[in-house]
C-alpha cells in the first residue's frame, strides 16, 4: 500500500471536522425549530460519539483477531488508521522473516562445525549448543538449554577456569568414563557478558605429545649407557703410555666430542624431565645472592675468561622457586655470556627489584645476536652461526631449558643484542615469587 | 512433567539465592567427584602423592558442606520458603550430607592407597576395584546430573545400577577371601582391599540417595525405602493424571 501524501491525509481530516460542522449545523437547525436548541446538539454530539465509538470497537475487534479476518471498512480517518496499522504490522512480518533466516543459516552453519560451540548467556546458563558438544559434554537436548554450564561440567579445574574469568589460553579437560578423552575448552566473551565455549577433541594430539616426550626421554637414557663405556675406553687408552704418539691428537678430540656429547643427553634428559612436570613449582625460598655470587666465581674460575665479571646486587629479597632449576637457567645464561665474551671483554650480572617484581641480568659485550635470530634462539639445536658455536662446544639446549625453567615459575625471558655490542638476557619474575628479606642486609 | 520453576518469584533476590546455593552444591559434587576419582586412581597407580592430596582435600569438601548448610539455614529462616521451594532447600541439605560422606569414602580409600603404595603391586593392579569403582564414579555422576537437570528419570535409572555395585562387591569379598586361604601372609593386604571395596559400596548408596532426592524434590513423594518397581508405576501414573 502506497504511503498516502500529507495533503491527502490533511483533506481527510479536514473531511472529518466539515462532517462535525454539518453534523452541528443539521442539530441547530432541528432543535431551533423544535425550540430545543441545547438538546438538538446534545443528541447530534450523542449520534457522532456513539458512531466514532463503534468504529473504535471494531477496530479493536480487528487487532485482536487481525489473523483471522479482513481488515474493517469503516470509511474516512478510520480508514487511514487502518492502512498504517496494516502497513506496520507488514513491515514488522517482514523484518522477523530475514532476521530469523539469518539466524536460521547462521545456527545451520555452527552446527556443521566439527567442533563443538556453546553458547552461554551472562549468567553462564546454556543458550544453545551444536550437536559436536553434545556427545563431548554429555549434554542433552533441548533439556539441558538454561542450565548453567558448569552445574554440568562440575570438574574444578573447569569451575575454576570459567569462575576466574581469565580465557587468554584454552584449558585442558580429562573426561570420559576411564577419563580417555582429552578436550580443549576455550571460552571466548563477546558482546554483553555473553561467552561462547569452543570445545575440541585433543586426545590424539595429547596422545602424540607424550610419545615425543617418552621417546625423547627413553632414547636419552639409552644413548647414555653405551657412551660411558666408550668414554671409560677413551680414558683408558689416553693414559696408556705404550700408546703411538701419533695417536694422541684424534684421541683427544673423541674425547671431547664424547664429552660433548654426554653434555646434550644430560641437557636433553632435563628437559624432559622439565617438561614431564609442566605445571607451575611451589619450591622454596632460594638464596639468588650467594648463589650468583658463587656463579661469578665458576666463571673467573676457568682458564679463558672475560677480564671484567661484576655482579651488583641491588636487592638482598629471595626467590620462590626451585633452586636445582634456578641454578641450571641461571648458569646456563652466566655461561653463555662468558663463552661468547673475548677475554679483554666484560660480563655484568643485576639482581634487581621494582614494582613489576625481581630481575636478573646478564649483559656481555660479545658479538651480539642478529635481531631476526632472536624469537628462535630458545628453539631445541638452534644456531646462529653452525662454525661458532660448535667451537664454543655447547650443547644447543641451554636457552630452550632456560625458557622452560622460567615458564615453571611464572617468569619471562628478554632478550636485547646489538650485532657487534653485545648482549642483555634478562629473567623477569613475578612479584608474587618473590619473597622480600626482613631487614638483613 | 512438573519442573521446579526457579525464575517464578517476585523477589529476584530469593531466585538468586536459590540459584546460588544449588550451583554451590553442584561445585561441591564436581569436588567430590574428583576426590573420588583422585583416590581410585591413586590406589591403582600406588600414587602416594596423589593419595596424600585427596587426604589433604577432603577439608575443601568439608569446609563446603558447612557453608553450604549456613546458606540454607540463612534461606529457611530470613525467606520461609514453601512447597517447591521448601523441598529444593530440604533436598539440597540432605544431599549435603550424602555428598560429604562420599568425600569421607575417598579419603578412607585414599588412605587405604597410602598404605598399599608400599607394598608390591599384584598382576592384575587392583583390577576389580577399578571396575567397582568406575561403576560407582557413574552412579555419583548420573545422581548429580540428575540434580542439575531436575531429571527424574535419570535418578530412578541409578538405583538400579545399585544391584551392580553389590554383586561387584560380593564377588571382591569372595575372591579375597579365597586369596587370605591360599597365602595368609597377603591378609593384611586383603583386608585393605576389601575395606575399599566396602568403601565404594557405601558411595554407592549415598549416590542412590542423592537420586532420590531429586525426585522428592521434583515430585514431592519420598521413594525411600520402596521397592524400585513401585516407585516407577506410582511415578508414570502421576505424570500421566497430571497431563490428562
Amino acid at each position: 500500500m502506497p504511503r498516502q501524501p500529507f495533503a491527502l491525509t490533511l483533506r481527510m481530516w479536514g473531511f472529518a471536522a466539515a462532517r462535525l460542522l454539518a453534523a452541528l449545523t443539521v442539530g441547530f437547525v432541528v432543535g431551533l425549530a423544535a425550540d430545543r436548541v441545547f438538546l438538538g446538539l446534545f443528541v447530534t454530539l450523542l449520534l457522532y460519539v456513539g458512531w466514532q465509538l463503534l468504529n473504535l470497537f471494531r477496530l479493536d475487534h480487528w487487532l485482536r483477531h487481525r489473523s483471522l479476518m479482513d481488515p474493517p471498512m469503516l470509511g474516512g480517518i478510520w480508514d487511514d488508521v487502518v492502512t498504517q496499522v496494516v502497513r506496520i504490522h507488514r513491515r514488522k512480518r517482514y523484518h522477523k522473516q530475514r532476521l530469523a533466516t539469518v539466524l536460521r543459516e547462521l545456527r545451520d552453519s555452527t552446527a556443521a562445525l566439527p567442533d563443538g560451540v556453546v553458547v552461554l548467556n551472562a549468567h553462564g546458563e546454556i543458550a544453545w549448543f551444536n550437536r559436536m558438544a553434545a556427545p563431548m559434554l554429555g549434554l542433552r537436548g533441548r533439556r539441558d538449554i538454561g542450565i548453567r554450564i558448569d552445574n554440568l561440567i562440575r570438574q574444578p579445574e573447569f569451575v575454576r577456569y570459567l569462575a576466574a574469568a581469565e580465557f587468554s589460553v584454552p584449558m585442558l579437560l580429562q573426561t570420559g568414563a576411564t577419563q580417555e578423552t582429552w578436550l580443549s575448552l576455550h571460552v571466548l566473551p563477546y558482546g554483553e557478558g555473553q561467552r561462547m565455549l569452543l570445545v575440541r577433541d585433543v586426545t590424539r594430539a595429547i596422545r602424540l605429545e607424550t610419545m615425543r616426550k617418552d621417546f625423547v626421554a627413553n632414547a636419552s637414557h639409552e644413548l647414555r649407557s653405551p657412551l660411558t663405556v666408550i668414554t671409560g675406553y677413551l680414558e683408558t687408552l689416553a693414559t696408556d703410555p705404550g700408546l703411538d704418539p701419533a695417536l694422541a691428537p684424534p684421541l683427544a678430540e673423541m674425547r671431547r666430542q664424547a664429552d660433548r656429547m654426554a653434555a646434550i643427553i644430560g641437557d636433553l634428559l632435563v628437559l624432559s624431565r622439565l617438561e614431564a612436570k609442566d605445571s607451575q613449582v611451589d619450591g622454596e625460598s632460594v638464596d639468588v645472592v650467594a648463589m650468583l655470587a658463587l656463579l661469578r666465581k665458576e666463571v673467573l674460575a676457568r682458564p679463558q675468561h672475560p677480564a671484567q665479571v661484576t655482579l651488583t646486587i641491588d636487592t638482598q629479597d629471595r626467590l620462590m622457586g626451585d633452586e636445582v632449576e634456578i641454578h641450571s637457567a641461571f648458569a646456563n645464561l652466566v655461561d653463555n655470556a662468558a663463552k661468547y665474551t673475548p677475554v679483554e671483554g666484560s660480563v655484568a650480572m643485576r639482581w634487581s627489584r621494582d614494582d613489576d617484581g625481581v630481575h636478573f641480568s646478564v649483559a656481555d659485550t660479545g658479538p651480539g645476536i642478529p635481531a631476526d635470530a632472536i624469537p628462535r634462539l630458545t628453539e631445541r639445536f638452534y644456531r646462529v652461526d653452525a662454525g661458532r658455536s660448535r667451537a664454543t662446544g655447547g650443547s644447543g639446549l641451554g636457552l630452550a631449558i632456560v625458557k622452560h625453567v622460567l615458564q615453571r615459575h611464572g617468569a619471562t625471558l628478554e632478550i636485547a643484542s646489538t650485532e657487534g655490542r653485545g648482549s642483555t638476557f634478562t629473567c623477569h619474575f613475578p612479584p608474587r615469587r618473590v619473597v622480600a628479606a626482613n631487614g638483613h642486609s | 512433567m512438573e519442573t521446579t520453576d526457579l525464575s517464578h518469584h517476585i523477589s529476584s533476590r530469593f531466585n538468586e539465592d536459590l540459584e546460588a546455593v544449588r550451583a554451590n552444591l553442584l561445585k561441591m559434587g564436581g569436588l567430590v567427584e574428583d576426590q573420588l576419582r583422585k583416590s581410585l586412581v591413586s590406589l591403582g597407580d600406588a600414587d602416594s602423592a596423589l593419595a596424600g592430596e585427596v587426604v589433604r582435600d577432603d577439608e575443601k569438601v568439608n569446609r563446603m558442606e558447612v557453608a553450604i548448610d549456613e546458606e540454607c539455614l540463612r534461606i529457611l529462616a530470613t525467606r520461609a520458603p514453601t512447597a517447591g521451594d521448601l523441598r529444593l532447600i530440604v533436598a539440597i541439605i540432605k544431599a549435603l550430607t550424602d555428598l560429604e560422606r562420599i568425600g569421607d569414602e575417598a579419603r578412607k580409600i585414599a588412605h587405604i592407597a597410602l598404605r598399599l603404595a608400599a607394598l608390591e603391586r599384584p598382576a592384575d593392579r587392583y583390577r576389580e576395584i577399578k571396575h567397582l569403582g568406575r561403576l560407582v564414579e557413574g552412579m555419583v555422576h548420573g545422581a548429580l546430573d540428575a540434580f542439575a537437570r531436575m531429571d527424574v528419570e535419570a535418578a530412578l535409572r541409578v538405583p538400579q545400577h545399585d544391584r551392580h555395585v553389590d554383586e561387584e562387591y560380593e564377588s571382591i569379598q569372595r575372591q579375597c577371601v579365597t586369596f587370605m586361604m591360599e597365602d595368609p601372609r597377603q591378609i593384611r593386604r586383603m583386608l585393605d582391599i576389601t575395606w575399599a571395596g566396602r568403601a565404594l559400596e557405601r558411595v554407592g548408596d549415598h549416590a542412590k540417595n542423592i537420586a532420590e532426592y531429586v525426585v522428592y524434590m521434583v515430585h514431592g513423594q519420598d521413594i525411600r525405602h520402596t521397592r524400585l518397581e513401585e516407585v516407577e508405576t506410582r511415578i508414570r501414573a502421576r505424570a500421566e493424571s497430571r497431563e490428562s
